[in-house]
Order: structure tokens, then C-alpha cells, then sequence
């Protein structure tokens, strides 16, 4: 272990990366709160200006209106999917345990970017051509199915099985035991799931650029064009709405499951 | 099974072999649909021929992935892409294994907290936290502003490889520091506390006890954060603006700009190579630091 002297170091340094890791997403709500056209020292003072030309920007209202329910459909989609597909693989998986593990996981580790030219490319061979909502459902849903299977995963492989033959055994139908033992033991698992699920499609780049069309454009595609060609503070209102929906899944999930569960390679 | 075994076979068990699997079935479906397809038309389409009137000609060709080989501007491309992936890895792990031993090492309490701190900046999107970076880093940013209130000369730190490298660094520090705090939790502190004294100085300490027994986590965070950045696209294309291309930028551009599919899905496979040969060695790595600990 570390002496005193050397515990100062490291603390020093650790506290330097935090700083570091926190910078941005700090800047991006000052700026968001501040009250002129860029951010400046000493600041201009404290103003929700920002958030008011926010929302009455159309184009950002309507994109913020088509994320949330592109991320709610995604959210269901992938959830039901992926507890189901963990549920199978933790229980019966067999022999296919280790290919279907890849396979599920896969979407993650593929670029994103790539997964986003195959798909339009084959929605073009379909002859779909753009398909608006529908196609980035599937993409986003395909994106989002790694983490709920995951985390759901993790969760059901600390669950005790025998709780379910005993419910079987005194009688209840397969759905009954699901419905009454083991959904209430795995809740937890699948609610941080669907909250990973709904973060990750809401902020969802890759594949929202290169399926949305006119009309079907999320968030952070509205914010990248607008980014490349203005840095008005408008942009930084969207950014404190999601840094603020990124603190309320933190908490939640480290109440649920703890993220300690979420190191690489652990659960 | 045969019709004989199935009348005798108890109605229930069997009614649980069929639907046992239809939990995989629609999962499975959709990742064959629209994952596994999908990868392979575009492996189709990368031996197609391209054509200025059609997004494609019918007829076979291996001319794409010539052209690419040939082209020195494509390997300046991808020696450009890798010195990025190189660098921001590098700078990745320097900086997050202390925050990754100090975690690993903090009580229960406290390390709950400290992970809240390491897991938040993942969950907020990758565009805000560049916007950020974007604020912090252009000539009119706050930094610029603080050098030129000391009396200095402003540094460019945006629209070049280092806002690319800022950029990057800061994204993927979570995930090397999530790789190796596991590890080097599984590494007992009394190894440590041993080498401490029977003599050894806290560097010494450290290079010879507990770097070595953290290296499972070590690879796989360096071979994770080296895919995860050769293969980012938001973040080279703000902060780089158009100085920095990557092969993420090219195989867009190639597709969506120049319309030629064929040429784009060759460089999309051929950097699919890349880093699906990378992700094979973090499997394997992974598959052993899972033994191990």
C-alpha cells in the first residue's frame, strides 16, 4: 500500500484526470445558463435565455420530439428482445452459448459507422430507399439489444433457479413463474437495461446520420449540422437535457444494480 | 423425433422444448435480418462494378480492393487513422490507470461515488461532450482566452490532430479504466504490502508486483479504446474539421458524396478487417483474464 506522501500523488493526479473527464460537461451547462452569446470571463451572469430560444426553435423541438419517441420504441423493442434472448441463453444456451453470446454483443462492437452504411445500402437493395422512422428504429433497436442482453444477463446468472422448479412443482404455468418469480427478481436488471437501452438511443449518432432523411432527424443530428456551422448556446441547452438525463440513469442504475456489475469483463 | 415418441412423450415437456426457444427466435431474427445481411450485401456489393449511371454494375470485380491497395492516398488515410488510434490509446492509459488503481484500492463507500464520476461522461452523447471540448478549445474558446489575458500567444487547438487527440482521449478514458480496475482488484493488496517490506520502494513496488498482475486489463483496455477510436467518426470530423481525415470520414464521403458504393463497401470491408482482427485478439485476452481472476 501507499505511504502518505505518496498517497498525496497519486490523489493529485486521480483528482486531475477527474478534472479532466468533467471539463466539457461542465463548460457545456455553464454555457447553456450563461447569459451572453459566448461564454466569457468573468461571465455575463446567470439567465435561462437559452433554454427559451431552445424551445421555440421548431427545427430543435420537433427533432427533440422525434428522439424521444424513436428512444421510447427502441427502448420496448430492445428490452422485450434482449431480456428474452438472455433469459434462452443463460438457461437452455447449450452448445450455441458462445456464438449467440458473439452474436448479440456484436452490434456493440462493430463500428457504428459501418453498421449504418451496410444498413442503408441494404435498405436500398430492399428498395426501401429512405425509410425514415422505421429503418432508424431497427438500427437504433439492433444497437441497443447488446446492452439490455448484458445487463439482464449479468443479473440472471446471480439468480437462483430453484426458485422457479419450486414454483413449477407446486403447480404454475411456464408464464405464471415467469410473471411471479422470476420478473420480480430480475427487475432491477431489466429496467437499468431499458434505461441503457433509451441513453443509448437517444444519443445515438452513427446510425441516426446516415438513415435519417428529411423530417426524421434526431437530436444529435440537428445539433451536428448546426454545430459545424454556429456554436450559438442554443446547442448547449440540448446538451444540459441530456447531461441531465445522464445523471438520473446513473443514480437509478447504481440503485438497481450497482454499477460496480458494469466493469469489462465482470457479471 | 418420431411420431411414436411424440404421442408418448408427456404433453408439458414437450410444450416447453418448443417454447423454450422462441425466447432466442426474435432476437435471433432481427441480428440475422438486419445485421448479418446487411454486412454481407455490402461485402457483395465491394465486388460489384461501379458505374457513374447505376449505384452499381452486376458484374463481378476485385478492381475496388486493387484500386485501394494501389492508392497512396488511401494507406496515407489509414497510417493517419492508426497514428490517431495509436496515440489516444497510449494517452488514454497513462491517464487512466491511476484513476483506475486509486478506484480499485478506494473503501466501498467511496468507490460507488468515484464510479458515478468515471460512468457519467459515458452517458452523455458523444457530440455534447465535443460541443464542450469545442467551447473550451476554439481561438475564441476559454482557454485561448485565459492564455491571451496572461499576455500570451494564443495555441490553435481545434481544427487539428491535438483538439482530435483531446477529443478522443476524453471519451474513452471510461472504458480503459473500467478494463482495469477489475483486474486490479483482483490483485491482492497484501502482494503489494509484501514487496513494501522487504524493501521495495512504492515505484519499484508497482512496476514489479502489481503492473505485471493488471496487465490482463491493461491489453484489453488498450485493444477496446484502439478499436473504439479507429473507428469514431463524430469526433474527428468536428474537432479535425477538414484537416483530419479517417477512414470512418472516407467510407462516408465515398458513399454519400461521391456515390460510389462499390469503392466505399471495399473500404468498408477492408477496415472491417482491421478492426475485426483486433477484436479477435481482445477476445481471446478477455477470455483468458477471465480465467485467470
Amino acid at each position: 500500500m501507499l505511504r502518505r506522501g505518496e498517497r498525496v500523488w497519486l490523489n493529485a493526479a486521480v483528482a486531475l484526470v477527474y478534472a479532466f473527464l468533467l471539463a466539457p460537461i461542465v463548460i457545456v451547462v455553464l454555457a447553456a445558463l450563461n447569459a451572453g452569446a459566448y461564454l466569457r470571463f468573468p461571465p455575463e451572469g446567470l439567465s435561462l435565455r437559452w433554454f427559451v430560444a431552445f424551445a421555440q426553435s421548431r427545427s430543435f423541438t420537433r427533432s427533440l420530439a422525434f428522439s424521444l419517441k424513436l428512444a421510447a420504441t427502441a427502448t420496448v423493442l430492445s428490452t422485450v428482445l434482449g431480456t428474452m434472448a438472455s433469459l434462452w441463453l443463460v438457461r437452455f444456451g447449450g452448445r450455441l452459448r458462445t456464438t449467440l453470446r458473439i452474436l448479440l454483443t456484436a452490434p456493440l462492437a462493430v463500428p457504428g459507422i459501418l453498421t449504418g452504411i451496410a444498413l442503408l445500402i441494404f435498405f436500398y437493395a430492399l428498395g426501401w430507399g429512405k425509410t425514415g422512422f422505421g429503418g432508424l428504429v431497427i438500427g437504433h433497436t439492433l444497437i441497443c439489444i447488446p446492452y439490455v442482453f448484458l445487463i439482464t444477463s449479468a443479473v440472471l446468472v446471480r439468480f437462483d433457479q430453484s426458485l422457479e422448479e419450486a414454483a413449477r412443482n407446486l403447480g404454475a404455468s411456464p408464464f405464471a413463474t415467469f410473471r411471479r418469480v422470476t420478473l420480480p427478481l430480475i427487475k432491477g436488471g431489466v429496467i437499468s437495461g431499458a434505461i441503457f437501452a433509451f441513453v443509448t438511443s437517444y444519443d445515438e449518432f452513427n446510425i441516426s446520420l446516415l438513415l435519417s432523411g428529411v423530417g426524421n432527424t434526431p437530436l444529435p443530428i440537428q445539433l451536428f449540422d448546426y454545430l459545424r456551422f454556429s456554436f450559438d448556446p442554443t446547442a448547449a441547452v440540448a446538451g444540459t437535457i441530456s447531461i441531465a438525463m445522464a445523471v438520473v440513469v446513473v443514480l437509478l442504475t447504481q440503485r438497481l444494480v450497482g454499477l460496480e456489475s458494469l466493469y469489462m469483463g465482470g457479471g | 423425433m418420431s411420431v411414436a415418441e411424440a404421442t408418448v412423450a408427456p404433453a408439458r415437456p414437450a410444450g416447453r422444448v418448443s417454447g423454450r426457444h422462441l425466447l432466442i427466435l426474435p432476437a435471433l431474427a432481427v441480428l440475422v435480418v438486419f445485421f448479418v445481411a446487411p454486412y454481407l450485401n455490402l461485402l457483395l456489393i465491394s465486388v460489384m462494378t461501379p458505374s457513374p449511371r447505376a449505384a452499381y454494375l452486376r458484374v463481378l470485380t476485385l478492381d475496388n480492393y486493387a484500386r485501394l491497395v494501389r492508392d497512396p492516398f488511401t494507406w496515407s488515410v489509414v497510417w493517419h487513422t492508426m497514428w490517431l488510434g495509436m496515440a489516444t490509446t497510449a494517452l488514454s492509459l497513462v491517464l487512466a490507470y491511476p484513476l483506475a488503481y486509486h478506484l480499485a484500492r478506494s473503501p466501498r463507500g467511496a468507490r460507488g461515488a468515484l464510479m458515478v464520476l468515471v460512468i457519467s461522461p459515458l452517458l452523455v452523447g458523444v457530440l455534447i461532450r465535443t460541443y464542450g471540448w469545442m467551447i473550451l478549445l476554439q481561438d475564441t474558446g476559454l482557454i485561448n482566452q485565459l492564455l491571451r489575458a496572461l499576455g500570451l500567444r494564443t495555441v490553435p487547438l481545434m481544427y487539428n490532430n491535438l483538439g482530435v487527440l483531446i477529443g478522443l482521449t476524453h471519451v474513452f478514458i471510461p472504458f480503459m479504466v473500467l478494463s482495469i480496475a477489475g483486474t486490479i482488484q483482483g490483485v491482492d493488496p497484501e502482494l503489494e504490502l509484501a514487496a513494501r517490506s522487504l524493501g521495495a520502494g512504492a515505484w519499484r513496488a508497482f512496476w514489479r508486483v502489481t503492473f505485471p498482475l493488471s496487465l490482463p486489463g491493461v491489453i484489453a483496455g488498450t485493444v477496446l479504446v484502439f478499436v473504439l477510436t479507429v473507428s469514431s467518426y463524430v469526433i474527428p470530423s468536428l474537432l479535425g474539421g477538414f484537416t483530419v481525415l479517417t477512414i470512418p470520414i472516407l467510407v462516408v464521403r465515398t458513399i454519400t458524396e461521391l456515390f460510389n458504393w462499390p469503392g466505399g463497401s471495399a473500404l468498408a470491408i477492408l477496415f472491417f478487417a482491421i478492426t475485426l482482427g483486433a477484436l479477435w485478439v481482445y477476445l481471446r485476452l478477455a477470455g483468458r483474464t477471465g480465467r485467470t481472476t
